[in-house]
C-alpha cells in the first residue's frame, strides 16, 4: 500500500509542479473535503445498519442465520468462533443483496479475525468483499434507465457471470497462496 | 427490489416484539458503535482521497490511460472505459460519476456503455475496501490486494467478451 501510495503521489506532484503549481493545494483540499463528506454520509448509513443489526443480534436471529450459512462459511473460512461466524454470514448476505451494511459488518469480522490471528481468513474475507458479489447491480440499472436505455437490465447476465468468475477465482487463489 | 428494505425492517420489528425485546434500546446500542468506527476510518479515507484528487487534477490519470490503451485494446476492452477501470478500485462515487458520463457520451445501449456497466457492476472499490477493512491493523495487505486486482482485471476481459456475445 505504501509503495503504490508513494509512487502515485510523487508522480502526480511532479506533473502538477510542471503544469499548474497554483492548483496543487486546492486539489489536496478537495480530497480532504471529499473524505469529510464521505464520513458524514458513512455516519448516517452505518447508523441505520448498525441499529438494524444490533436488533438482529439481540433477537438471536443472527445465530440462526449463521447456522444456515454454515456449509458455505466452512468452505471459505477456518474460524469456528460463533460471534465471528455470525458477522461473516451477515456480511456475505449483505454483499449479495448490495446493502451498505456489508462494510461495517465486514470491519467487525475483520477485527475479530485479526485478534484470533486467522491470516488466511482475513485475506479470504477481503478478497470476497473486494471482488464484488452483488446479485442485482441496482445502481447500474437506475443509471442506465436514467440515461434513456431501452433495456436497462440486459447487462444482468454478463455482470453476474463475470462477478462470479472473479470471486470464485479469487477464493481459489487465496486457498492456494495461503495453503 | 425497493420493497426489500421496508419489509426487512418490519419483519424484524414484529419478530423482536414477539420475542419481548426492546428495539429502541437495541437501536441506540448499535448506533453507539458508529461514531468511533467512522472516526477511525477518516485518516485512511482522507489519505486516499488526497491521492485520487491529485492524480485527477495533475492529469496523471489521463497519462496512464494513454499509456495503457495500446495494451488493453488487443484484449477486447474498449479504451473508452479505461478511465473507469483505473478509477473504480479507488473511488466508488468518482466511478459512479464517470459511468454516468460514459452513458450520456456514448448512449446507454451502445457497446461501450454496456461494457462499462458490466465492468462497473462486477468490480469493487478494492483500495477503498482495503483501507477501511485493514484500518489500524498490523496486517500485510499486499497479497490480498494483488489477488483482488489481478482477478478483477481478468474478469474485466471476461465481461467485455460476454457483452459481445450475450
Amino acid at each position: 500500500m505504501n509503495v503504490i501510495f508513494c509512487v502515485l503521489f510523487i508522480l502526480a506532484s511532479i506533473l502538477m509542479l510542471v503544469k499548474s503549481p497554483e492548483s496543487y493545494l486546492s486539489a489536496l483540499l478537495a480530497g480532504g473535503e471529499k473524505a469529510g463528506s464521505l464520513c458524514i454520509f458513512l455516519l448516517a448509513s452505518y447508523a441505520v445498519w448498525m441499529a438494524f443489526f444490533a436488533l438482529v443480534t439481540d433477537t438471536g436471529l443472527d445465530r440462526k442465520f449463521a447456522k444456515l450459512c454454515h456449509p458455505i462459511l466452512k468452505l471459505l473460512f477456518r474460524t469456528r468462533d460463533e460471534e465471528t461466524l455470525s458477522f461473516l454470514s451477515s456480511n456475505l448476505s449483505c454483499n449479495l443483496l448490495g446493502l451498505a451494511a456489508a462494510t461495517p459488518l465486514g470491519i467487525k469480522a475483520t477485527n475479530l479475525l485479526f485478534r484470533q490471528g486467522q491470516k488466511r481468513d482475513l485475506a479470504m474475507l477481503f478478497v470476497v468483499n473486494a471482488t464484488s458479489l452483488q446479485i442485482l447491480p441496482t445502481t447500474v440499472f437506475s443509471l442506465r434507465s436514467a440515461a434513456g436505455s431501452l433495456a436497462p437490465t440486459d447487462i444482468f447476465l454478463p455482470t453476474l457471470l463475470s462477478t462470479l468468475f472473479s470471486t470464485v477465482l479469487g477464493v481459489l487463489l487465496v486457498k492456494v497462496i495461503y495453503r | 427490489m425497493s420493497y426489500l428494505i421496508p419489509i426487512l425492517f418490519l419483519a424484524l420489528f414484529f419478530y423482536a416484539i414477539a420475542k419481548k425485546k426492546k428495539p429502541y434500546e437495541s437501536f441506540v446500542k448499535g448506533i453507539k458503535t458508529v461514531p468511533p468506527l467512522v472516526l477511525s476510518l477518516f485518516p485512511y479515507l482522507a489519505a486516499m482521497f488526497l491521492l485520487t484528487e491529485l492524480c485527477t487534477a495533475s492529469g496523471l490519470t489521463d497519462l496512464l490511460v494513454s499509456l495503457l490503451s495500446p495494451v488493453v485494446r488487443p484484449l477486447g476492452i474498449p479504451e473508452e472505459i479505461l478511465p473507469l477501470l483505473l478509477l473504480k478500485p479507488f473511488s466508488g462515487s468518482g466511478s459512479t460519476a464517470l459511468l454516468s458520463e460514459i452513458l450520456s457520451a456514448y448512449g446507454a445501449d451502445s457497446f461501450i456503455s454496456r461494457c462499462a456497466c458490466t465492468c462497473y457492476g462486477s468490480s469493487e472499490t478494492i483500495f477503498y475496501v482495503a483501507s477501511v477493512y485493514f484500518a489500524g491493523l498490523d496486517f500485510k495487505t499486499g497479497k490480498p490486494i494483488l489477488i483482488s486486482l489481478f482477478v478483477t482485471f481478468l474478469s474485466t476481459i471476461v465481461a467485455c467478451l460476454l457483452v459481445r456475445f450475450l
